[in-house]
């Protein structure tokens, strides 16, 4: 194998003493070194050619005759072709092989093209025909031009550092030897054509139990025996193909092969039934897809497993009978094409092949392979079952159940179509090898015969792994194309999308049921295009959130310590007990709320205004079950996040902050999630500058909150409050110095803003400067703070209230630490805060139609609500370590 | 025997969970790990362990050299996941052993313990393959979310996947980090789980990986002095020695993949610190049969198609 070879093992080692630093540094070497090497070894004598030149009269003229052979050009990575005269053996011809398409073949034993150097036309005449390998010259040329890398392992590593991968460990491509070898062997045969003759010798003896140990040897020899080994086959194989004779329809190796295994697995010969066994390995390691296409055939794949029975070293395996016994072939409608039906067979056939027999001896090239047969069997069966609209009526025209009642439903598919639900879920799953617009009107056609009628059958049904298979048909319709479901689910006024909440919110037992959930929120994705949207959303408010709540409610202890109401009343009228329902559906009701928060902000104000919902929500954090605790106050943290000031009212107004407080505190100074959590949103509202929300918190909930003080962020708060009430005062006393000292201060801020801006990573060391100049100054900004220091000495009247909010040493130095992010944070929310100031006393005055506004003030704060992050981000996919 | 230990030892095997068993322990899990602090506060003597990905045969080596768990006490430095051919075995059993034995076994987050990053490297095809269905991966990246960021070993070593934050100068400001969540693209959490020290920056630099920041020698002493510990310890990048230090013994980088992606051939290293924090750095190689290439599966037990 040519990865064992002296030589490329050798260069292994080398490189892995050159890149033996921390970090893996690409050593680029030519692929063609390796090429030479090998090529040189196992050659002994050169190639006859003739050199042609055009001349001016359009005449070609004869240049000598020579051997060709391929090197490095002088002092340059670049390689050569050269022809040496045989008489005189000066160098007749020598050209830099180009990765251009410009070369072009004669006959069977001419290449010609147009050199670039010489500025005309050159050709290479070959004793021996050259055959096909002449096209796959250009291939190879052109792939070598791109093939600069290393050997890791035995692995080939190219370099992709010309194409503009900035993290190389990520950027890395491998290629398997055995792609290394299907691209270059051509290169040798081509430029050598005696390497061929000598090789050519190479037969296969006839295939007896004698000669089976030296055909193993040939099988498992060095590369370029083994492409002998595969030319033979295959010339073998066409032979076969060619004799129409039925004797002969099978290729004579393999026949032979196979009458030789049948012997000794019926005389037990373990010898004979062993080497057989790495014949036929060592066969399907040379990766000819030809060479494929014959033995996983119909004819051979049964003996072929058979062979595989006698890995010596693993027990025997009986895989024949488990593909003929074991293995169940379940048809839903009879397939009646004998093309489809072998197709399927060998489709399993090869996985099994592929994940159970060989996985281990399996190279990457070998295994590309099978997934590309496997893949292209797949996109056969599916088009051509689609293409048979007999059989899809037919499947569909059984499945729709005579009557209506929903109790033959029931029982009709429990027991019959079961099946033809488990085999639609395959047949759409596969449709994946199908190109996109294919697939996409394969599922439309499935749509019109009434797949999601079918669905929504199933979902009323009992069997829950039925269910869930229906429901994975939505998945897959989803991941495709959305819309296909919000038009049905609108046409049907929702009874669809009632059953996926209705499941949602059922217990499922051991099974895994997040895909209702998730099938639920694509619908109500305001990101994924589609114009049924809104109606869908409608009707998720309307019908569906109540239930919801409901759930939460009625799930939950009904006073705040942790007692059940014994009066508790779910408003379908029965009392339910807490057990009812499974805590991670209370999470998955309570992720989907989060994001109803973040992304129909219209709705949720009506909705959950009105109807207290937001306070049943956060019954939550009565729970024992902490991460429910966890997931109410993130609930929490998705309204704050809204700006909404209607909503912070009412937050206020109803006291809502209440249970997170209460959660907070009884918590205790344990540092957990629900800590972390409840202090990112303290974090928050200061940041952000909430004002009202800041007051409540400290007026209603100080008593509570002084214990916390020594944790920053409580501390901070705290600040904040009292810098706030300063400001109202400042406000209210307002006078034309203090307005001047305004806009000197914003002058301020403009330098101060300009001096962020600057692109330099360097900042940080003068930041660092500043952060000792204004140690102890107020933690709103290391430049507002420095300006208030100048400004103290103009305004003497300023600065009690400055020396009473000064200690806090940890905000300044996060701020100082990273200048661009918080700074300019801090910088926006101050100047908010006085723009604020100067309208406060209209403020009050202000109706709550301002509410209105909310719409574009959700959108500046769009990206700021990070609780559920875009799906995806191309440069972290790409750099992932 | 309980399930549980039964469990641990099915897994020991390499012989992965049924979804529903998977579905408990991931339940389980969360219960234990939402009480933990993005600081968790480790107590010594522990052995700190980097990266995994996937390798379990060379996780048993390891095993080997640092004693079994729960008689040895582990941190586990993130990254459990993609790459190697057994990304859901080795999880599981991480997984299983801290469920089983909470105080004697921390795991935090590595940048590949991410919905997005396994979809990319493996964790995600492998729980298709194996399972048939995404359900196992869904289940295990929710209990992502809920790993501690980083941990601190006898208030004096700091333990992180990746490394330092510009947002970060405390350990105080990592408390504020609602960390139950993806990822995300940039800030403090992002930051932990990707930056790397670079010798050539000082200060703060852009990271190659497209997240993160490449962090100097400067950053780390003031980051030690201000919290007063005496090392970072991380892992995140491979090192051909298993361990490498830095600045002046101010940060190392442990790596606990031998011969990672079965190709790179380095030797993998855990650092075991005694009660007094003495430092004993342990190397071991690749277990040699996993040389050999990826597992085989059951065969599905019928098919349509």
């Amino acid at each position: 194998m040519a990865d064992k070879s002296p030589n490329s093992n050798s260069m292994q080692r080398e490189i892995n003493s050159l890149y033996g630093r921390h970090r893996i540094e690409s050593t680029p070497l030519t692929l063609s070194i390796l090429v030479l090497e090998d090529f040189c070894a196992a050659t002994a004598t050169k190639t006859r050619v003739k050199v042609y030149r055009l001349n001016e009269d359009g005449k070609w003229d004869d240049q000598g005759t020579g051997h060709v052979t391929v090197d490095y050009l002088e002092r340059s990575e670049d390689l050569g072709l050269y022809v040496i005269d045989e008489e005189d053996n000066e160098t007749l011809l020598l050209h830099r092989i180009s990765s251009d398409d410009i070369y072009r073949k004669q006959e069977d034993t001419i290449i010609s093209w147009r050199d670039p150097e010489f500025s005309t036309e050159l050709a290479l005449s070959f004793q021996e025909t050259t055959g096909d390998h002449i096209c796959s010259l250009q291939r190879t040329m052109q792939f070598s031009s791109l093939a600069r890398g290393h050997w890791r392992g035995n692995k080939f590593i190219l370099d992709m550092s010309d194409h503009d991968m900035s993290d190389q460990e990520e950027g890395e491509l491998n290629i398997s030897c055995a792609y290394y070898r299907r691209i270059y062997i051509p290169l040798f045969l081509l430029i050598d054509e005696t390497f061929h003759n000598i090789n050519s010798e190479l037969k296969l003896p006839p295939v007896e139990l004698s000669t089976l140990p030296l055909i193993l040897k040939i099988v498992e020899s060095g590369i370029a025996d083994q492409l002998r080994v595969t030319e033979l086959i295959l010339h073998d194989i066409l032979v076969g193909a060619n004799l129409s004779e039925a004797y002969w329809s099978c290729s004579k190796i393999f026949r032979k092969l196979m009458e030789l295994f049948r012997i000794c697995d019926d005389l037990e010969n373990v010898d004979g039934l062993h080497l057989i066994f790495k014949i036929v390995r060592g066969i399907i390691l040379l990766n000819s897809p030809p060479i494929f296409e014959k033995i996983f055939g119909d004819e051979l794949i049964m003996d072929i497993m058979g062979c595989l029975e006698y890995d010596p070293e693993v027990p025997q395996a009986d895989h024949r009978n488990f593909l003929k016994e074991h293995v169940v072939f379940k048809e839903a409608i009879p397939i009646k094409d004998p093309v489809v039906l072998s197709k399927i067979h060998q489709t399993y056939r090869i996985g099994y092949l592929k994940d159970v027999i060989l996985p281990r001896a399996l190279d990457e090239g070998v295994v590309a392979n099978f997934n590309s047969i496997i893949h292209s069997n797949n996109a056969i069966v599916v088009s051509l079952l689609k293409d048979d609209s007999t059989f899809i009526k037919e499947l569909f025209a059984r499945m729709k159940s005579p009557t209506t009642s929903v109790e033959s439903k029931k029982t009709l598919f429990s027991v019959l179509n079961s099946m033809k639900v488990h085999f639609l879920h395959e047949f759409c799953t596969l449709s994946k090898s199908l190109q996109m617009v294919h697939q996409h009107r394969l599922f439309r056609d499935l749509v019109s015969e009434g797949i999601f009628d079918i669905i929504a059958d199933v979902l009323q049904s009992e069997d829950k792994k039925l269910m869930l298979t229906g429901t994975d048909i939505l998945v897959l319709f989803q991941n495709l194309d959305s819309n296909f479901l919000r038009s049905y689910v609108t046409r049907q006024d929702g009874v669809l999308f009632g059953l996926l909440v209705k499941n949602m919110l059922t217990d499922f037992g051991d099974d895994m049921h997040w895909q209702f959930v998730e099938i639920i929120r694509s619908l109500l994705d305001p990101l994924t295009p589609g114009s049924q949207r809104e109606s869908i959303v409608e009707i998720f408010h309307e019908k569906h959130l109540g239930q919801l709540i409901d759930v939460i409610t009625s799930s939950c202890p009904q006073n705040s310590d942790g007692q059940m109401d014994s009066n508790s009343v779910s408003s379908d009228g029965g009392s339910r007990s807490q057990s009812s329902v499974k805590p991670e559906i209370l999470l998955n009701i309570c992720d989907l709320l989060c994001f109803c928060v973040l992304q129909h902000p219209y709705r949720i104000k009506c909705n959950f205004l009105l109807n207290n919902v937001i306070d049943k929500v956060l019954y939550l954090t009565r729970r024992r079950e902490k991460y429910l605790v966890v997931a109410a106050i993130r609930f929490m943290r998705a309204l704050v996040s809204r700006s909404d000031e209607h909503l912070m009212n009412h937050l206020v107004k109803n006291n809502l902050f209440q249970p997170i407080i209460d959660a907070f505190v009884a918590n205790g100074h344990r540092y957990n999630l629900l800590n972390s959590a409840v202090l990112d949103l303290v974090e928050y509202i200061r940041q952000e500058n909430k004002k009202v929300l800041l007051r409540y918190l400290v007026d209603t909930f100080w008593d509570q909150l002084a214990k916390f003080e020594s944790i920053s962020s409580i501390h901070a708060l705290k600040v904040k409050y009292e810098q706030s009430l300063e400001s109202m005062d400042t406000t209210n006393t307002g006078s034309l110095l203090d307005q001047r000292k305004r806009l000197d201060e914003r002058a301020l801020e403009k330098e101060e803003e300009d001096y962020f801006n600057e692109d330099s990573f360097k900042r940080g060391d003068r930041a660092k400067k500043v952060t000792t100049v204004s140690k102890g100054l107020k933690p709103r900004g290391v430049f507002a703070a420095l300006c208030s220091t100048l400004s103290e000495t103009v305004l003497p009247s300023k600065k009690v209230a400055t020396t009473a909010l000064n200690n806090n040493p940890s905000n300044v130095n996060q701020n100082s630490i990273e200048p661009n992010v918080e700074e300019k944070g801090s910088i926006g929310s101050s100047k908010n805060a006085e723009i604020e100031d100067d309208n406060d006393k209209e403020e009050a005055s202000r109706s709550f139609t301002d509410g209105l506004d909310d719409s574009a003030d959700n959108m500046m704060h769009g990206d700021e609500c990070s609780l559920f992050p875009p799906k995806s981000s191309p440069e972290m996919v790409v750099n992932g370590s | 025997m309980s399930d549980l230990d039964r469990q641990i030892e099915q897994l020991k095997r390499c012989e992965p969970l049924t979804e529903s068993e998977v579905k408990a322990l991931c339940l389980k899990a969360m219960e234990i790990l939402v009480e933990e602090s993005n600081v968790q506060r480790v107590d010594a003597p522990v052995t700190i362990c980097g990266d995994i990905h996937g390798q379990f045969y060379d996780m048993k080596e390891l095993f080997k050299v640092g004693g079994d768990c729960p008689k040895t006490n582990y941190l586990f430095l993130g990254d459990f996941v993609d790459r190697g051919f057994y990304s859901v075995e080795t999880f599981l059993l991480l997984l299983a052993l801290k469920v089983r034995y909470p105080d004697r076994i921390t795991l935090i987050r590595g940048n590949h313990e991410s919905r997005q990053i396994t979809q990319v490297y493996g964790f995600y095809d492998e729980c298709l393959r194996k399972y048939g269905s995404v359900n196992v991966w869904r289940y295990c990246t929710d209990i992502f979310d809920y790993l501690s960021l980083s941990a601190l070993i006898e208030n004096k070593v700091f333990c992180v996947h990746g490394g330092l934050s510009p947002a970060i100068s405390t350990l105080d400001q990592i408390r504020t980090i609602d960390r139950k969540q993806e990822v995300p693209h940039d800030g403090a959490m992002c930051d932990l789980l990707w930056s790397d020290p670079e010798d050539i920056v000082d200060g703060w630099g852009l990271s190659p990986r497209g997240a993160g920041f490449l962090f100097g020698g400067s950053v780390v002493s003031s980051f030690n002095h201000s919290n007063n510990i005496d090392y970072i310890c991380r892992a995140h990048q491979l090192v051909m020695e298993g361990y490498k230090w830095m600045f002046n013994n101010q940060i190392v980088t442990v790596w606990s993949a031998p011969n990672y992606c079965y190709r790179c051939g380095n030797i993998a290293a855990i650092l075991e610190l005694n009660e007094n924090l003495g430092r004993d750095f342990r190397v071991f190689e690749a277990a040699p049969e996993e040389s050999r290439g990826p597992p085989t599966k059951k065969p599905p037990p019928d098919y349509f198609l």
